[in-house]
């Protein structure tokens, strides 16, 4: 039972870090590193507002704030100052790892005595005790949830159309006497905020904020959402009402299990990457002979 | 058909890379042992942080602590083991399997991973014992008073720096400044790095540091700092600790001494420590998860312990090289003189 909520928990919280991932990823076809930085960036936000005891639900906005500032900056250094995408991410990332140390104060911050989301005194009161080993999965769900139905909101707004378009036809965009520089800015910004909330929630959830948690976000977050976006419109094919970020979010709890089920069979936690990355392989492999082109970068 | 016999070789290779990589050491088979084991038989969860040699003397000397207190592993203690490699997420996993698997236990090893424990395990009956905690207080993992937070204490590994800077002006008289080389990324450098700036002055050092990100920084911050210094001081910085014969070698071609802050680090090439035994600090943690374990004591009732005693180790080999001698007073009450220097 505890390794079915292990899975939940870890994967409700990855899946908002994937909705992000989605929107540079697959939506607008830009492959964005910034999110190995975004999303301890988004604990280190909150872990130092909460020990300034700035109300842990404020920080969830805060953090999806300075995230989407984070991915403001990716998409200047891109769009007006003519840098490829892939090294503007490695910049950024690599920036935000000083960054984020400034903000923290140091390496590793606790926040274990702190009231957060999961754990405060109003829980306390109106969750009854049979409950409690849920009250975590819930509010995870409700976060998770809330974040698919904004972005899908958004994505069938102007602006959202205009994103979709300027990862599928960019001459369009313009055509339409618009800056797709512009469009592209705006969708870092807003990938890079749900990165950031991920990490926010991440930290609360922990319990503590810790430098190294960033290492290997990306992957995370590109492996959930080609599971969800691959394998998922796959097994949904008939179903074809169920929308890529509902996807996403599945793809994000199949790979917690996958990851949860190969520890559990034993294997050693050292050998997680590489089990990552033949994971990884092995979707990238099986979807591309569907005929569908891989993007090169991928 | 093509297509599928691609599918089919895809699915292998990954097989067959999940496959290599599964072998592991039968005492982290999971599944075994559990609650449900007969009386008086417990198992324990042990995560550590990173693979180095202080961590894994905390791992042996935590075993050893349990076997004096008559809880023997193979007779009546299955240990579930796992390393994290330095990578938080990792961390809250192993975490979640120990807890799936109902360890009576969990043992967390370096700061990182015994704050993961406590996340994980705070909302359940299992008690968590940690070492190698630099400062459970700063972790949040005890009181300002040294009680614990929850079900949760351990041993901390704290520097004996007064008694260092001590031994370092009895060795070397003539020097002025010392270079510490550390990794902005961990909180216990941090900390120790100030607590030298502070009492250095009243050995008449000054500290110098020089921070760095990761290991592929160290040559060029070493380079940098043996200019200025006199002698470098080592602390128990993971990343730093991971590249020493690195450092050593250069501060060699340079004669300057390095010295360190545990037995490891003496033995591959530092000229001293007055440092810690992480094997008798992990045999504290041993006794006191025994009396957790045999329900003697709460965690919650146990305040966290600071080995106070440090003692002397030195490298006469390394000595020679650089023409330094031990004075009669350090080199008797050593606890260990090597007379060579061991690769590791």
């Amino acid at each position: 039972m505890s390794i079915v909520i292990g899975v939940l928990e870890e994967g409700l919280i990855y899946a908002i870090l994937a909705l992000g991932v989605y929107i540079t990823y697959k939506i607008l076809d830009f492959p964005d590193l910034s999110v190995d930085g975004t999303f301890p960036l988004g604990a280190a936000v909150t872990a130092m507002l909460i020990l300034k005891e700035v109300h842990p639900a404020a920080t969830l906005l805060l953090a999806f704030a300075a995230g989407a500032l984070a991915g403001c900056v990716t998409g200047v250094i891109h769009v007006k100052l003519k840098v490829r995408d892939l090294l503007s991410g490695i910049i950024m990332m690599t920036a935000l790892y000083s960054v984020n140390l400034r903000i923290a104060g140091k390496a590793n911050l606790a926040i274990f005595t702190k009231e957060t989301i999961f754990d405060n005194g109003f829980l306390d009161r109106v969750v009854p005790e049979g409950a409690r080993p849920f009250t975590v999965t819930l509010i995870l769900l409700a976060i998770t949830l809330a974040c698919k139905l904004i972005l899908d909101l958004y994505l069938n707004t102007r602006s959202g159309y205009l994103l979709r378009a300027v990862g599928d036809n960019d001459v369009l965009v313009t055509s339409l006497a618009k800056d797709k520089g512009m469009v592209k800015v705006v969708g870092l910004a807003i990938a890079n905020g749900f990165v950031a909330l991920a990490g926010c929630v991440y930290c609360q959830q922990k319990g503590f904020f810790e430098i190294s948690t960033g290492t290997g976000a990306i992957v995370i977050g590109l492996a959930n959402v080609i599971i969800g976006t691959k394998v998922g419109a796959r097994v949904f094919r008939k179903l074809p009402f169920i929308k890529a970020t509902t996807l996403v979010i599945l793809g994000s709890l199949v790979y917690r299990a996958c990851v949860a089920v190969a520890i559990a069979m034993g294997m050693a936690a050292s050998d997680l990457k590489l089990v990552t990355s033949a994971l990884f392989l092995a979707i990238l492999v099986a979807s591309s002979l569907k005929g569908k082109k891989v993007p090169t970068y991928a | 058909m093509k297509k599928n016999v691609k599918m089919a070789m895809a699915v292998m290779a990954a097989l067959a890379l999940v496959g290599c990589s599964s072998q592991k050491p039968a005492e982290t088979a999971a599944g075994a042992g559990g609650k449900g084991d007969k009386e008086g038989s417990y198992t324990i969860g042990i995560g550590q942080f990173a693979e180095h040699g202080s961590l894994d003397n905390c791992r042996e000397g935590f075993l050893a602590g349990l076997a004096e207190e008559g809880i023997i592993e193979g007779e009546n203690l299955t240990v579930l083991y796992d390393n994290a490699q330095t990578d938080g997420g990792t961390a809250s996993q192993i975490m979640a399997n120990f807890l799936a698997n109902d360890v009576d236990m969990i043992c967390g090893i370096a700061t990182p991973i015994a704050q993961s424990a406590y996340s994980a395990a705070k909302d359940t009956d299992v008690p968590v014992i940690y070492t190698a905690v630099t400062d459970p207080v700063l972790a949040e993992l005890a009181d300002g008073d040294g009680m614990p937070v929850g079900e949760i204490t351990g041993t901390s590994d704290k520097l004996p720096v007064e008694k260092q800077l001590e031994m370092i002006r009895k060795l070397l008289p003539e020097a002025a400044k010392i270079g510490i080389l550390y990794s902005t990324s961990e909180v216990n450098s941090m900390s120790a790095i100030e607590e030298y700036k502070a009492a250095a002055p009243e050995y008449g050092f000054e500290i110098v540091e020089s921070g760095v990100s990761s290991t592929a920084d160290i040559p060029l911050a070493t380079d940098n700092l043996l200019k200025k210094v006199d002698c470098l001081n080592n602390l128990t910085d993971n990343t730093v600790v991971s590249v020493l014969p690195m450092v050593l070698d250069k501060a060699g071609k340079e004669n300057i001494p390095v010295f360190g802050s545990e037995i490891e680090q003496v033995k591959i090439g530092c000229l001293a420590s007055m440092g810690l035994d992480y094997v008798s600090l992990g045999k504290k943690t041993g006794q006191m998860a025994a009396q957790v374990l045999k329900g003697e004591k709460k965690a919650s009732e146990m305040k966290f312990e600071v080995v106070t005693e440090a003692s002397f180790y030195g490298n006469t080999a390394v000595a020679e090289k650089l023409g330094v001698t031990f004075p009669e007073e350090l080199a008797s009450s050593a606890a260990g003189l090597f007379d060579e220097v061991v690769a590791d």
